[in-house]
């Protein structure tokens, strides 16, 4: 039987304190592709492991735009050039009339980028991850913490990382099946 | 680094902020002895440039104090961080019970309802203050229905100062359930008092208009006014121990989510009445805006749509500009001084047509302004800058990962 080439080597942690003590170090290292995992949010995690930017921000924000030009301009289209009625003498292209719709159109198109954008970048649903090989693994929605280096990385090289994964005094190491 | 290895010194202001007290104190008397040599010459111009002053500082105060409240309500580490400047703030309320007194030497001046009803030529007004003087905006009403205010937010004041006091004392009881049990029921009391406040001591100018937001209005305002205020303290602070030690970006950032959120809401407060008024467009009514549209008036207004609004809500859309003390100051800044405006273009167009800042609005702000920065830093000097016993310290004491 051909051996599953690995997704990564994954090192598991008992403390938080310990997690981003030990991403900071790998990250400084010099290893690009890695990632956390741990039972709850952690503050300075994110940074630790060298993630700068996501574009859920950037997304939202091109949605609300598209959403409030919508909003403005289909009532603008209606009021003043499809069906235009005198409503107590107001000129036809009355902008204050138009803000509500427009800031309700702005919000909701946001909003369904904002969901639809971080499904679209996380790539969930997944319904196979790698991780999940490692039997272990079930702790991490529990009370352990986990630092994988993935196989990807230009710097992995599978005793180099495992001798580096050791050197942090993790509690267990695994191997990641792909 | 917990409460128990601390030493009380080092939870203390730094010198620095006696210095700004002293300063302060010396600009507050040299601009309020012009302010009152005015005062002779000019009385009409030296009362609206005081009501403008009172309000714009009542509002840090007031502000500050509902910030206080809601962050009893909540918990969390920004508030803890800056829980004793907005109390400091809160504690001008006696300073602001006393300036409240010359507004009272000039009611006839500032208010045509409380002139004498014979003077009023116009026959329309006339018949209608008639009625409302003999209700409810008389001499008298108002002068009682101020001493309430005043003894209510005094009162609320002085039972969160007297219990936060007695929690920093080691061993003490914990206060957070009475904290909350005031808070909630003074977040109500407050919300009421304030808007009758408005209504009574700036609304009423104009008694033939009303508008049924207005005092959430002014209330929205007084919340980003000491959010603002108290963004400037802590930049100022955080140059020193022990707050460059606190002051965690986190902390900065939620402090711009608040601004953030009070910039939108006093958009939204100020879009809707105008929506309503423009759309009913009824002459009591709409006088108000033609007022403050024409004439040099409408200049005022774009100036707050524009940096009171458009421009800090794009600002503060950015999430690395939130976290930035250093970038987030001058923002808080521009918006105390947009606040000012926003009560400048509430005021004085009643009393001209035309576009008139006078040297009162100017003088008797910083007047005022600089005795109630010498009260507060008093006041900030008076109690260590952090409650170390809050439930919530720790989240300022200990690194974020524990």
């Amino acid at each position: 039987m051909k051996p599953t080439p690995l997704y990564g080597m994954m090192a598991e942690f008992d403390t938080p304190t310990d997690l981003v003590a030990a991403a900071e170090r790998a990250h400084h290292a010099g290893y690009q592709k890695i990632d956390a995992y741990s039972p709850f949010p952690i503050e300075g995690l994110a940074e630790a492991i060298g993630f700068q930017k996501n574009r859920v921000p950037l997304v939202t924000l091109i949605g609300g735009i598209v959403g409030g030009l919508t909003g403005y301009l289909m009532q603008y289209w209606i009021s003043a050039s499809s069906y235009p009625v005198n409503v107590g003498g107001k000129p036809y292209h009355s902008w204050p009339a138009f803000i509500p719709v427009t800031f309700e159109l702005t919000i909701l198109f946001a909003g369904i980028s904002a969901v639809l954008g971080m499904l679209a970048l996380n790539g969930l649903p997944m319904p196979y991850h790698p991780v999940f090989n490692v039997p272990r693994f079930a702790f991490a929605s529990k009370d352990r913490f986990f630092l994988i280096v993935f196989s990807s990385d230009p710097q992995y090289n599978s005793k180099a990382t495992r001798d580096f994964l050791e050197r942090l005094n993790p509690r267990s190491i695994s191997e990641v099946p792909s | 680094m917990s409460a128990t290895h601390m030493n009380p010194a080092d939870l203390m202001a730094p010198p620095v902020t006696k210095t700004i007290q002293q300063r302060s104190l010396m600009i507050g008397l040299v601009f309020a002895v012009i302010a009152v040599a005015g005062a002779f010459v000019r009385p009409d111009e030296f009362f609206r440039g005081y009501l403008l002053a009172y309000m714009d500082w009542l509002g840090v105060t007031l502000g500050s104090m509902a910030i206080l409240m809601i962050r009893h309500l909540t918990g969390g580490g920004w508030g803890v961080v800056i829980r004793r400047v907005l109390g400091a703030a809160m504690r001008c309320l006696p300073l602001m019970a006393f300036l409240f007194v010359p507004i009272l030497f000039g009611l006839p001046r500032l208010y045509v309802w409380a002139r004498p009803l014979d003077s009023i030529t116009d026959k329309h007004l006339q018949s209608h203050l008639q009625e409302i003087t003999k209700s409810y905006l008389s001499v008298h009403g108002f002068v009682i229905r101020a001493a309430i205010y005043l003894a209510i937010w005094n009162l609320l004041s002085f039972l969160l100062t007297k219990w936060s006091r007695e929690q920093d004392q080691p061993g003490a009881r914990d206060n957070s359930p009475r904290f909350k049990a005031v808070s909630g029921p003074g977040l109500i009391l407050y919300a009421f008092t304030v808007s009758f406040a408005a209504i009574d001591w700036v609304m009423s100018i104009d008694p033939s208009w009303i508008s049924t937001i207005y005092g959430l209005l002014i209330l929205i305002g007084q919340l980003l006014s000491a959010m603002c205020f108290a963004v400037v303290v802590e930049r100022i602070l955080a140059r020193y121990k022990p707050m460059s030690v606190w002051l965690r970006p986190s902390f900065v950032h939620d402090h711009g989510k608040w601004m953030l959120t009070f910039v939108m809401v006093w958009a939204y407060f100020s879009f809707s009445q105008w929506l309503i008024i423009w759309a009913g467009n009824l002459p009591e009514e709409i006088t108000w805006y033609i007022r403050r549209l024409h004439g040099g008036w409408g200049g005022v207004g774009l100036l707050l749509a524009l940096f009171h609004f458009a421009v800090p809500f794009i600002m503060l859309l950015s999430r690395s500009f939130k976290r930035d003390i250093g970038r987030l100051v001058w923002l808080a800044v521009g918006l105390l001084v947009m606040r000012w405006v926003d009560l400048l273009w509430i005021i004085e167009p009643n009393y001209s047509q035309t576009l008139s800042v006078t040297w009162a609005d100017f003088v008797v702000s910083i007047a005022v302004g600089g005795i109630w920065l010498w009260f507060f830093f008093r006041n900030l000097n008076s109690l260590p800058l952090l409650s170390i016993y809050d439930p919530d310290a720790h989240e300022v004491l200990e690194p974020a990962h524990e």
